[in-house]
């Protein structure tokens, strides 16, 4: 679901927050990262495009329907990786980055993650750090002209709610930002089991 | 016309008309970085609709793609626009050369006329590679943004006079789904 952070004035900008799900906000993502990573801090095109891309969810943040901010989640066996976080500049005075992550930490638990974990650049670690987060070691490393450090949070997960292959197989069908809404699946269950493609196999055999 | 540079530290430069998704993804994530990250342009604006009516040209440095330019046809003339080359590869005429692709490219579809509109700090250097105002200064209304400039595609033809007025042919297109006929025609 497009998560509304409340406003307390009525003329507060509208943040919505969702789960990229079609074309145009995968493009949307792409553009934000190619402005902030390329654009800014001079990231070379392949380093900033590894290939990962096509096996991770992004999330996307709007500024009164303007695309202001994305992140890239990947899904590990124990854990979910946060990364590719940015912000577009001229939204950066706003306090978005903590609500973001809050957001992407709320999307994980209820699809059952227990842990994230992420690279942080060095200048964010007390960013990182007021939110909960805690050094995963003391190591230090660096790639794309960066210094990071590895940070990991524990996530309280709702063992009534959480996915497994006990839950109702129509609820792991459901858009995975909205497992507490009915999908559109669920609505075609109302027409019945048809087989459509039973008789075919039928008309073969003439 | 001055030399295009061929390589950048022992790096080919080239370019190629985008054919694939991922070409394309190439030319949007350039302007994107140009456009967005630096000239701080909302998304909303640079990617208008009409990236998917165009043809796209990209410039690489080795393997990375580092300039684009968009070309919109019309009837009579093609239009390059969303000319973008990230900052660390300018200063080595890439801009120009992906201007050259446009050319040949028109040239290849039989389009005797190139079309831009250019800001009026850039106009220097459109008229370097060739290009003239429409409307010549003095005629044209001071107070305008934006600066509709020609170039013919062989230059041993030169285009005819032109009598569209500016305000015509600087005018937006409709909206892409209204019945309305695209503007954007020069007669000459």
């Amino acid at each position: 679901m497009d998560a509304f952070i409340p406003a307390s004035g009525s003329n507060r900008p509208v943040v919505t927050i969702k789960l990229a799900s079609t074309s145009d906000e995968l493009m949307q993502c792409f553009a934000l990262r190619s402005a902030v990573y390329i654009g800014e801090q001079q990231c070379p095109y392949a380093e900033e495009f590894d290939g990962n891309d096509y096996t991770a969810s992004h999330l996307i943040l709007y500024v009164d329907g303007e695309p202001a901010s994305c992140m890239r989640l990947r899904w590990f066996g124990t854990f979910v990786k946060f990364e590719r976080a940015v912000i577009l500049k001229r939204y950066r005075s706003m306090g978005l980055f903590v609500p973001f992550t809050q957001w992407a930490m709320e999307f994980a638990r209820k699809k059952g993650y227990s842990r994230v974990y992420l690279h942080s650049q060095h200048r964010l670690w007390p960013i990182m750090e007021r939110q909960g987060f805690r050094k995963v070691s003391e190591q230090i490393f660096n790639f794309s002209d960066h210094e990071y450090g590895a940070y990991y949070i524990d996530l309280a997960v709702d063992a009534k709610t959480a996915p497994t292959m006990h839950t109702d197989p129509l609820v792991l069908n459901r858009p995975e930002d909205r497992l507490d809404m009915p999908g559109i699946l669920e609505r075609s269950a109302e027409r019945g089991a048809t087989n459509p493609h039973a008789e075919w196999t039928e008309r073969r055999a003439n | 016309m001055s030399a295009v540079t061929r390589s950048i530290d022992g790096e080919p430069v080239t370019t190629k008309l985008a054919m694939k998704m991922e070409d394309s993804m190439q030319a949007f994530a350039v302007r994107a970085a140009c456009f967005i990250g630096e000239l701080d342009v909302p998304y909303s604006e640079e990617f208008d609709g009409h990236d998917f009516g165009a043809t796209h040209v990209i410039a690489y440095v080795g393997d990375e793609p580092v300039g684009a330019v968009r070309v919109r046809w019309f009837q009579s003339f093609a239009m390059p626009e969303r000319l973008a080359v990230i900052q660390r590869f300018r200063g080595h005429n890439i801009g120009q050369l992906l201007l050259e692709r446009c050319r040949q490219l028109a040239e290849a579809r039989g389009c005797n006329m190139l079309y831009a509109q250019v800001l009026p700090p850039d106009i220097k250097y459109w008229e370097k590679q060739g290009w003239r105002r429409l409307v010549p200064e003095e005629m044209s209304n001071g107070a305008k943004h934006i600066v509709a400039m020609v170039r013919a595609v062989d230059p041993t033809k030169p285009l005819p006079a032109v009598e569209a007025p500016e305000a015509i042919v600087l005018r937006r297109e409709q909206q892409l789904d209204a019945s309305g006929r695209p503007l954007g025609t020069v007669s000459n």
